[in-house]
């Protein structure tokens, strides 16, 4: 819980304090960091993964939850299938007694050139990427139209607004997430629910081809207007902001962590 | 905890155009997180009600009668601040004229005219921040905070001046975006969509109907979004303009209210 008798007025619509929240994807760095926020700043969260086999990471986060006083609930699950997101929904729903904060954390990159990509590429870039969220959106829209509203909040790339040689599948996938919001905020603007993004700038996490040592990592890093990787705790400030009422007039939108790397491009 | 880190207990806070509308809100939003404020204002006698909502909340509130459009007059009011507080955290650039004058055929409006709208919205921007900068490379970080608008980003019918500045006002803030990026200093831009503040403007905008979001913007929806620009919370987030709407800018290839296989 967020101590709102400590919190200056000024912040108290700040404060997620009662409000329920599911975090899709918290295995990941983004969403993991996710999580946090959303129990630090008072909201009661369900994490859910983006892949199978990841009960050890959830619960890892699940600790850390709980050490800053959330109670945690997990839920293994496994991207892109309707039965399982719908599943993990209604979980949220009947354990948290509601839903009224979505977070999709969902990512899977691909490198490479683009003519030797083959069909099964394109399938998983756009299932976890893009139709994860689609269906995520779905699911937890249908309960946050019935009850009256709600906040989704996408963790994207700054590769949604621009392109990267080599790298085609993923940054259409994500621009495709970036248009889909902009399309269901105007669907659901008078319906109660907010949708916006996160754009992230390359990210210091685990797996992630900018800290592979190579040519590529160090012109990057040169290149960067902080020279230096976004560390995935610094999106929290940005994501509070989104799903909280204080951005109660901000939909379809989306802010970018990434120090000022889209202002160069 | 992350709540703390929008805290700005004790920061200095400049705002232009901090004697009604936006630029009060924000004031009066600012000092409930803890800032005190320097309003810079042409109007004393509304700066003076900006400093008692301010002191009211029990935070400094230094006014400074100042016509933006003039660098001289922004290079003093940076200074007069600099006299009373020591440093100024975060610059609020939120002067702004013309956003209710639009409408007048482009062969009648004057040179005059059109100066004026540019000094106000753009160069006041520049001259600011021109000032504030040697202070914030000194004290190794500050703030930057742009106040542009929807019609930086689209055009309008009769709309000159009032587009063409709030849209230089994006590209300023990129370029002292990146610039300074290496000093820890960050610039965005909030980007409003349409506020009313007036009975004319809530007229010419319908009420908002045409507001995806179905209401206009009320100007304390953008005191938080500044909280965050002003803070260490947005300590990654730099040269970006923030769109606050309702959704206006999220669509706009159909009239809002109809949907194709849904005919309002």
């Amino acid at each position: 819980m967020a101590d709102t008798k400590t919190l200056p007025e000024g912040l108290k619509d700040f404060a997620l304090n009662g409000k329920a929240a599911l975090v899709i994807g918290a295995e990941n760095p983004l969403g993991r960091v996710a999580a946090i926020t959303l129990a630090e700043a008072g909201a009661r969260v369900l994490i859910a993964s983006q892949d199978a086999g990841t009960e050890v990471a959830l619960k890892e986060v699940a600790k850390t939850l709980e050490a800053i006083g959330s109670k945690a609930l997990i839920q293994v699950q496994r991207a892109a299938l309707r039965a399982d997101l719908s599943a993990t929904v209604d979980l949220a729903v009947t354990k948290l007694g509601g839903l009224d904060i979505l977070v999709t954390a969902l990512d899977e990159p691909l490198y490479g050139p683009a003519e030797t990509a083959d069909d099964s590429a394109y399938d998983r870039v756009f299932e976890n990427n893009f139709k994860t969220a689609w269906m995520a959106f779905q699911e937890a829209g249908r309960v946050m139209l019935q009850r009256g509203g709600g906040v989704i909040v996408n963790i994207n790339s700054v590769l949604a607004e621009r392109g990267v040689p080599n790298a085609t599948l993923y940054c259409a996938a994500k621009g495709a997430v970036r248009n889909l919001v902009r399309a269901l905020a105007l669907e659901w603007a008078r319906r109660g629910i907010r949708l916006n993004l996160l754009e992230c700038g390359w990210t210091a996490e685990e797996g992630s081809i900018a800290l592979e040592p190579g040519d590529f990592s160090d012109k990057l890093i040169k290149y960067l207007p902080y020279r230096r990787l976004l560390k995935p705790e610094e999106i929290a400030g940005a994501l509070l902001y989104l799903v909280s009422p204080a951005a109660g007039f901000v939909t379809g939108e989306s802010i970018a962590v990434d120090g000022g790397l889209l202002c160069r491009v | 905890m992350i709540l703390d880190s929008f805290k700005l207990d004790g920061k200095v806070v400049v705002i232009t155009g901090g004697g009604r509308g936006l630029g009060r809100a924000m004031a009066v939003r600012f000092a409930n997180c803890g800032a005190d404020i320097v309003a810079a204002a042409r109007t004393v006698a509304q700066l003076d009600e900006t400093a008692a909502l301010v002191r009211n909340i029990g935070r400094k509130c230094l006014t400074v009668p100042t016509d933006v459009g003039k660098s001289d007059q922004c290079n003093a009011m940076v200074a007069a601040a600099i006299k009373e507080f020591g440093r100024i955290d975060v610059m609020v650039n939120n002067a702004g004229i013309g956003e209710d004058s639009f409408g007048k055929p482009i062969e009648q409006i004057t040179d005059e005219e059109w100066h004026r709208g540019i000094d106000v919205n753009l160069s006041s921007q520049f001259y600011c921040a021109r000032a504030v900068i040697p202070h914030m490379v000194a004290a190794k970080r500050g703030k930057i905070i742009n106040v542009a608008s929807g019609y930086g980003l689209r055009g309008g019918k009769h709309n000159y001046m009032y587009a063409c500045s709030k849209g230089a006002v994006l590209q300023l803030t990129r370029s002292l975006a990146l610039t300074y990026a290496d000093h820890h200093i960050q610039t965005n831009c909030i980007v409003p969509g349409i506020f009313p503040h007036n009975e004319a403007m809530m007229k010419f905008f319908k009420g908002g109907k045409f507001i995806p979001i179905g209401r206009p913007g009320q100007d304390e929806d953008v005191g938080p979004l500044a909280i965050f620009l002003a803070s260490d919370a947005s300590n990654h987030v730099n040269g970006e303009m923030i769109i606050i709407d309702g959704g206006g800018l999220a669509g706009g290839v159909v009239p809002t209210g109809v949907a194709p296989g849904n005919p309002a």
